[in-house]
């Protein structure tokens, strides 16, 4: 068996684990249980962007870039939505520049959904998606045209970026957009730093869409991360104190973490 | 679409979608012996497959919202409309000339398969006669009568057959030959090669024609036969690798591949690179907004960046020994540090939310269902 292309039973314990906690969250939060979530600035911002859109009569942009169909663009379809939907309550143009045809149609859907939850669903247009071009600089080149012909007064940037982030980023600081982005990408996070209004990172991406709607799947599902994440942090710990002892006293023959998780099938023989 | 057949379809994508998930989900957890035994691997293939199709139809979608968008915004005249008049030019130009380019490679590789064949046959006459006669070793002679299924004709009729459709192939190539030593051919390459392949012609057709009267005479396989038949399945690899590299020269100045470079090398190429150049000034413009000293923060990014450009250039060097190290114990600890948490929790978030996905457990923010 190989462990880089399998699981090894380490590691299917502790999806289990992922998946047993995160059951558990739901039905508590189902219950009736309330989480308390610490205010994310970066989402607060969101809607004071969009009303500084309305007063200025300018569009919106909200672009998910390189993001293909995965956990990260259903991440971003969540503050998407409730940015389509405030979007849809004060009448405002929308426009949503696309990347990968696949996301598109789910990007389209999300949009849809939200202006029917906003009561104006008629005014749902599908051209306010646009797809671009499937060329990372083609798609960079194409959002900044759009980004000068349209001068939004908020641009979001959610999901996966790579070197295209400070082109898209610049070109909404020049012409004078509010602009939150938000990145898993630790290496554009920087660019975002620099150029945007407000940076949520990383792990913020996917806790933003339980700030804004405080849904029980959402807040469940933001809830057992965390506790999975301590759950990480006391192996990392456990790992320090294992490997400080053993340097101490290399007479002991002690099992490292990392050597429990990372044991093969083998293990448990043929 | 009613509620019932709104909630078969749910269920439908919900019963799909945790198959999907099942797949993957088994052939990452399960151990390679039972990944076989169960025969989970089989069904990668289908399923790349279906991947695919969904992504060239997703792609589909994007051509159709391309057109319909900026097709609208043309026929109405709508703001920005030679933007889309531009767009959809470039789109019918590139779809064109990609195809024509594509047509006229596919083309060349079969001109240069019809010669390839001459030597194949050769050696196929050839091997099949020493199956005959036991030349080769029981597993060949099996692995021929497997193939050799239907009705072979006899050695004299294959030989003919041999004959004829080489001398159509040598006539072919004369003609190429003819063709491009009348072009101003730049290329010295080319000309020697052409010099060569037309010098290979007529020694092959000469040895073709000592094949045909030998096979004449006799109606069984000889060994003069055999060598004939080795020599024009060696010579006819030879003639087609140059023949290749004449035509491959000459599809270089054809129309639709120059088109092609244009296109691409010349444009699409190069705007890329203009566009990721742009990204050097921007640096500086986000460096200097950034950099501004406003608040504890940016002092201290201000002042980490100063040491991580320092400690990378022998200037810094000069003004501190020490620059290079605390540069690279920055990027070693600090920055490490922060880096891994990040991908930490974007990991075991994107995790629980794939959980979420497969098992179908989704909030109505992510779902398009309406009550």
């Amino acid at each position: 068996m190989n462990g880089f292309e399998h699981a090894t039973p380490g590691i299917v314990v502790l999806l289990l684990v992922a998946v047993a906690l995160f059951l558990w969250e739901l039905r508590r939060v189902r219950a009736g249980y309330s989480h308390f979530i610490r205010r994310i600035p970066g989402v607060d911002a969101v809607e004071a962007a969009v009303g500084r859109c309305a007063e200025q009569g300018r569009p919106v942009m909200f672009t998910t870039a390189l993001t293909d169909v995965g956990p990260v663009l259903y991440a971003c379809i969540g503050i998407l939505r409730a940015v389509a939907k405030k979007v849809a309550q004060y009448k405002l143009k929308l426009i949503v520049p696309q990347y990968s045809p696949e996301a598109m149609a789910v990007v389209e859907d999300g949009v849809r959904a939200a202006y029917q939850d906003a009561g104006r669903g008629s005014s749902f247009d599908p051209q306010s998606l646009v797809f671009l071009s499937g060329e990372q600089f083609a798609f960079a080149s194409g959002y900044m045209g759009l980004m000068h012909r349209e001068k939004p007064g908020a641009a979001f940037m959610f999901g996966v970026f790579a070197a295209e982030s400070l082109v898209l980023a610049e070109a909404g600081q020049q012409v004078g957009a509010r602009q939150v982005a938000a990145s898993v990408s630790p290496e554009q996070v920087a660019f975002f730093v620099c150029t945007c209004d407000y940076t949520l990172i990383g792990e913020e991406l996917f806790g933003a869409s339980a700030y804004v709607s405080r849904e029980p799947v959402q807040v469940a599902t933001l809830a057992a991360q965390d506790r999975f994440k301590l759950l990480i942090c006391g192996v990392i710990v456990v790992g320090v104190v294992c490997a400080t002892i053993a340097s101490l006293h290399p007479e002991l023959s002690i099992v490292m973490p990392h050597e429990l998780l990372l044991s093969g099938w083998e293990v448990f023989g043929k | 679409m009613t509620q019932k057949q709104a909630d078969i379809r749910t269920r439908c994508v919900r019963i799909a979608t945790f198959l999907g998930g099942l797949y993957f989900f088994l052939y990452f957890v399960a151990p390679q012996s039972v990944v076989s035994q169960f025969g989970i691997d089989k069904l990668d293939e289908p399923i790349s497959n279906g991947l695919s199709i969904v992504g060239t139809m997703a792609f589909g979608l994007g051509l159709l919202n391309i057109v319909s968008a900026h097709g609208m915004r043309l026929a109405f005249g709508r703001a920005g409309w030679f933007y889309s008049l531009t767009l959809l030019g470039g789109l019918v130009s590139t779809v064109v000339i990609t195809t024509s380019q594509w047509m006229e490679s596919v083309s060349t590789s079969r001109q240069i398969r019809s010669v390839q064949i001459v030597g194949e046959f050769a050696a196929r006459i050839k091997d099949d006669a020493a199956v005959s006669h036991g030349g080769v070793s029981q597993d060949v002679q099996n692995a021929r009568i497997i193939k050799q299924s239907g009705d072979v004709p006899l050695v004299p009729t294959r030989v003919a057959a041999l004959v004829r459709y080489a001398e159509s192939e040598v006539a072919t190539m004369r003609n190429v030959v003819a063709h491009e030593t009348h072009r101003d051919l730049r290329d010295a390459g080319t000309t020697q090669l052409i010099r060569e392949l037309d010098a290979d012609l007529s020694a092959f057709t000469e040895l073709v024609r000592e094949l045909s009267a030998e096979s004449s005479r006799e109606t069984t396989m000889t060994p003069g036969q055999e060598s004939l038949l080795e020599r024009v399945s060696r010579d006819s690899t030879k003639i087609a690798s140059t023949y290749a590299l004449i035509i491959r020269a000459d599809r270089n100045h054809a129309l639709s591949q120059r088109l092609y470079d244009l296109l691409y090398n010349g444009l699409f190429n190069q705007l890329g690179s203009a566009m990721f150049a742009l990204l050097g000034v921007y640096i500086a413009a986000a460096a200097y907004r950034a950099f501004r000293i406003r608040s504890i923060e940016s002092a201290l990014m201000m002042t980490a960046a100063l040491v991580v450009m320092m400690g990378q250039i022998s200037f810094g060097r000069m003004l501190s020994e020490e620059l290079p190290s605390m540069r690279q114990w920055l990027l070693e600890v600090p920055n490490s540090a922060a880096f891994r948490a990040i991908r930490l929790g974007a990991g075991v978030a994107g995790l629980l939310l794939a959980i979420r996905m497969w098992l179908s457990i989704e909030s109505s923010t992510n779902s398009s269902e309406h009550t």
